[in-house]
C-alpha cells in the first residue's frame, strides 16, 4: 500500500511541469476601461460634446455655415449669402485638460477656452455618466464705429457643464447646463430687452449606425428671460469619421459656432424650418514622441 | 528509501525544469503601419510572456487594448478594426526551433515556429529573433510581417487610403526566471 501510494505521488510530480507548460491564462492587462467615443467630436455643431483631447494630441477645426436657405435658387439655398466661419485649434494638455483658441468671422469674437474631464463613464457602469466642465471667454475684436468700447466691455463668456452617457454602441446623449454672460449689450430698438446673463440647459444625442457614420441632433434652449427676437438654436448634423478627419455636414438654425452667442443672437426659429447649410471638418494630430 | 530516493531525484529534476522558465509581464509590442506618404506605429508595454528553456516552449500574448498610436481617435479605430471586445488577444505560442547556450551572456539567433492568433484566426508562422542570457534574464528581441487578409481584417482607411496589408511587428521583453 505504502508503494503504491509513492508511485501515484511521483506520477504527479513527474506530470506537474507538463501541467506547469500548458498555456498561461489569458488576463486582460486593463480591466475596467473607459467608455470611448460618447460622441465623436469634441462639438456636436455649435455645442461642446464631453469628448476631450488625449495628451499632446491637438485638433484642428474649420466650422462652417452659410446663409439661410430660405433664400431659394436666387442665393443657391444660402451659399451665395456670406459665410460665418470659426477657425480653432484644441490641444490636450493632459489627459483630462484642453485648451483652446479660435476666431470667429461674426465681429472678429475670438475665443479662448478650457474643457476638463471630471469623471469618466467606465465600461463596467461604475460610473454612468461622463462629467466635464467648459469656460470660454471670447473677445470681441471689430472695429466699431459708434461706440469705443473697452477691452474689458469686448468680453463674452461661458460656462457649462456637461453630463453624457454612451448607453448602447449606438446611442450617446448629453445634458449641458450652462450660463453666458456679456459684459456690454447694446438696445438698438426701444423697449427691446437684451439680458447680460442667460441661462438654458443644452440636449444633445447622437445615433450611430456603423463605425464610420452617425447622426447627431443639438438644442440650446433659453430659461427664463431671454433677448428680444431671439429664439432656441438647434441643428442636425451628419457625421464622417474617416480616421484622422471627424466631417460634419449639418442643417443649424444658429449662425454662430460658440454657445455664449448661440444662445444670445439665435434668431431663426426651428419651428419655421429654416436653417443654414454648414459643416465642420476636424483634423487630429499626434505632437508626442 | 529506495522509493524515498528516487522521489527526491524526481523532485530536483523538476525544480530544475521551473528554473528554465522565465516569464515577463511588461515586454513592448510595437507595430508598424503605413499608407502613401505617411507611417504610424502602435506600441504597447505589456507584452506578457513565458520561456522555457528546457521544453523550448514559448508562450506570448498581448492585450490589444493597450497598443496606443500617439492619437486617441485613431486607437479607438483600432480597437474597432481588431474587434477587440470580441478577440482581445494577439497570441504566439510556439516552440523554440534553434539551440540556445543559456551559460554564455551572447546574443544568439533564434528561430521559433507556431501559432499567431489575432482577430481570432489562428496561422501557423515562423519567427527569427535574437536571445540572450543577461545578469537580469533573458533578452528576447524579435520580428515579423503580419498580413492583414492572413487573419481576415480589413484594413482601416486614412482618409480615402486604406492602410497597407502589410504591418511590421516588433517585441523586445527581459524575461526574468520565474522564481525570482
Amino acid at each position: 500500500m505504502y508503494q503504491k501510494k509513492t508511485v501515484l505521488f511521483a506520477i504527479l510530480i513527474l506530470i506537474t511541469p507538463q501541467l506547469l507548460l500548458a498555456q498561461m491564462e489569458r488576463k486582460r492587462a486593463v480591466e475596467d476601461g473607459p467608455v470611448e467615443d460618447i460622441f465623436l467630436a469634441a462639438s456636436i455643431v455649435g455645442m461642446s460634446t464631453v469628448t476631450n483631447l488625449p495628451h499632446k494630441n491637438l485638433n484642428t477645426t474649420v466650422m462652417h455655415n452659410f446663409g439661410l436657405i430660405s433664400g431659394g435658387v436666387d442665393d443657391f439655398f444660402g451659399l451665395d449669402v456670406g459665410a460665418t466661419v470659426r477657425l480653432g485649434i484644441d490641444y490636450g494638455l493632459t489627459d483630462k485638460l484642453d485648451i483652446g483658441i479660435g476666431r470667429t468671422s461674426q465681429e472678429n469674437n475670438v475665443d479662448v477656452r478650457l474643457k476638463y474631464l471630471v469623471l469618466q463613464q467606465l465600461q463596467s457602469d461604475k460610473v454612468p455618466v461622463q462629467i466635464a466642465l467648459k469656460a470660454n471667454v471670447g473677445v470681441n475684436t471689430q472695429k466699431e464705429n459708434r461706440f469705443d468700447f473697452t477691452f474689458q466691455e469686448r468680453l463674452n463668456y461661458l460656462g457649462s457643464v456637461m453630463i453624457a452617457r454612451k448607453f448602447t454602441d449606438q446611442f450617446s446623449l448629453q445634458i449641458t447646463p450652462m450660463i453666458s454672460h456679456f459684459n456690454t449689450t447694446v438696445i438698438e430698438v426701444e423697449n427691446e430687452e437684451q439680458n447680460h446673463t442667460l441661462f438654458a440647459v443644452g440636449l444633445g444625442t447622437r445615433y450611430k449606425w456603423n463605425n464610420r457614420n452617425a447622426l447627431a441632433f443639438e438644442y440650446l434652449p433659453v430659461l427664463g428671460n431671454r433677448n428680444s427676437g431671439t429664439t432656441n438654436h438647434a441643428a442636425l448634423s451628419l457625421e464622417i469619421d474617416t480616421g484622422g478627419h471627424v466631417f460634419q455636414i449639418f442643417l443649424m438654425s444658429g449662425q454662430w459656432f460658440t454657445e455664449q452667442h448661440l444662445l444670445a443672437r439665435t434668431n431663426t426659429d426651428i419651428t419655421d424650418l429654416d436653417f443654414r447649410i454648414g459643416f465642420n471638418i476636424n483634423r487630429l494630430f499626434s505632437l508626442g514622441d | 528509501m529506495k522509493y524515498l530516493l528516487s522521489l527526491i531525484l524526481l523532485f530536483s529534476l523538476n525544480q530544475n525544469a521551473v528554473s528554465q522558465s522565465y516569464y515577463t509581464e511588461n515586454g513592448t509590442a510595437v507595430f508598424h503601419s503605413r499608407v502613401p506618404l505617411h507611417t504610424f506605429s502602435g506600441t504597447s508595454e505589456h507584452l506578457t510572456g513565458m520561456i522555457n528553456l528546457e521544453e523550448n516552449i514559448l508562450d506570448f500574448y498581448l492585450d490589444l487594448e493597450t497598443l496606443e498610436t500617439g492619437i486617441g481617435k485613431r486607437d479607438r479605430d483600432m480597437r474597432e478594426t481588431l474587434e477587440t471586445e470580441e478577440y482581445p488577444f494577439a497570441e504566439f505560442y510556439g516552440e523554440l526551433q534553434s539551440d540556445f547556450d543559456s551559460t554564455t551572456t551572447e546574443e544568439q539567433p533564434v528561430r521559433a515556429v507556431g501559432n499567431f492568433t489575432i482577430h481570432g484566426v489562428e496561422n501557423e508562422i515562423e519567427v527569427e529573433g535574437t536571445l540572450q542570457m543577461t545578469d537580469e534574464g533573458l533578452l528576447l528581441k524579435a520580428g515579423w510581417i503580419l498580413l492583414l487578409a492572413d487573419y481576415d481584417i480589413e484594413p482601416p482607411s486614412l482618409l480615402f487610403v486604406k492602410v497597407d496589408q502589410e504591418q511590421e511587428i516588433e517585441i523586445e521583453a527581459l524575461l526574468k526566471p520565474e522564481d525570482d
